[in-house]
C-alpha cells in the first residue's frame, strides 16, 4: 500500500512535470519569430543611434578631471 | 580614483548601449539615464574588480541590471505594485528622431515580466550569447533559453504576430510556406 501510494505521489508529478513543460515552451513559428525579431532589433537599435545626452559626456570629463587633480 | 583616457572612452562608447537596454527594461527614458549614470559611477569605484581583456560590456550591462533589480524591489515594497506594471507606465517618448511605430511593441515589451523581458533584450537586441546573458543575470543558460523562448511567444500573441494567419489557419498550408522560403 505504501508503495502504491509511493507510486501514485510520482505519476502526479511527473504529469506536473509535463505540463509545466509545455507551458514553460511554448512554440512560436519561424517567420513570426522572425517578425518578433526583427522588430525587436528595429526598435533597439532606434535607441542605440539616439545621441548620448550631455550629462554623460560632462560626467566623465569631470571625473577625468578630478583623477587628474588628485595625481598631482 | 583615476580615469585614463581609454577607460574614458570605452565607458563612453558604452553608453548608447547601456541606454537602450536601460530603456527598454525600465520604459522611462529620465530613469534609464539615472540608471546610465549610477551604472558609470559604480564601475568606476569598483574599476579594480574588471579583468582587462574580459567584455567591458558585459560588465557594465551586470552592473546595469543587478542596480535596476535593486531599485525595482525596493520601488515595489514602496509602491503597491506586485506585478511589476510601473514598468509597463511607457509616458516618455525616447527624445528626437525616434519613430512612433515602435509604440505597440514598446508597450507590448513592457507587459512581459521583467525577467522574460531582460533575457530577451540580452540575446535578441543587445547581441550576447545565451551564456554571456547568464552570467549577467546570474543564471542558468538553460533558464535564459526558457525566458526568451517565453518572451518571444508572449510578444507574438500580444502583437498579434501572426504571420501565418493571414493565409489561413491552416498548418499544411503553414508547413508548405515555411519550406517553400
Amino acid at each position: 500500500m505504501t508503495s502504491e501510494k509511493g507510486n501514485n505521489l510520482a505519476r502526479v508529478i511527473a504529469e506536473d512535470d509535463l505540463g509545466e513543460k509545455f507551458a514553460a515552451d511554448p512554440r512560436l513559428g519561424e517567420l513570426s519569430q522572425k517578425r518578433i525579431g526583427d522588430q525587436l532589433r528595429a526598435m533597439y537599435d532606434d535607441l542605440v543611434q539616439q545621441p548620448v545626452p550631455d550629462r554623460f559626456k560632462d560626467l566623465l570629463a569631470e571625473l577625468e578631471g578630478k583623477g587628474r587633480g588628485t595625481e598631482k | 580614483m583615476t580615469l585614463e583616457p581609454d577607460l574614458r572612452d570605452a565607458l563612453l562608447a558604452a553608453v548608447p548601449s547601456l541606454r537602450a537596454f536601460a530603456i527598454s527594461l525600465s520604459g522611462q527614458v529620465d530613469r534609464a539615464d539615472d540608471l546610465v549614470q549610477d551604472t558609470l559611477l559604480r564601475a568606476l569605484s569598483n574599476i579594480h574588480r574588471f579583468e582587462p581583456g574580459t567584455n567591458l560590456n558585459a560588465w557594465l550591462f551586470t552592473i546595469l541590471r543587478n542596480l535596476f533589480h535593486s531599485e525595482y524591489r525596493k520601488r515595489r515594497r514602496e509602491v503597491e505594485d506586485p506585478d511589476g506594471s510601473y514598468a509597463g507606465r511607457l509616458t516618455v517618448q525616447p527624445e528626437q528622431g525616434s519613430k512612433l511605430d515602435f509604440e505597440d511593441f514598446r508597450t507590448a515589451l513592457a507587459k512581459l515580466p521583467h525577467d522574460q523581458r531582460e533575457a530577451l533584450l540580452l540575446v535578441g537586441a543587445s547581441g550576447f550569447s545565451y551564456e554571456e546573458a547568464a552570467e549577467i543575470c546570474g543564471c542558468a543558460v538553460g533558464t535564459i533559453k526558457s525566458r526568451v523562448n517565453r518572451a518571444r511567444f508572449r510578444l507574438a500573441s500580444v502583437l498579434r504576430v501572426d504571420a501565418e494567419a493571414d493565409l489561413g489557419p491552416d498548418s499544411m498550408t503553414r508547413a508548405a510556406l515555411q519550406s517553400s522560403r
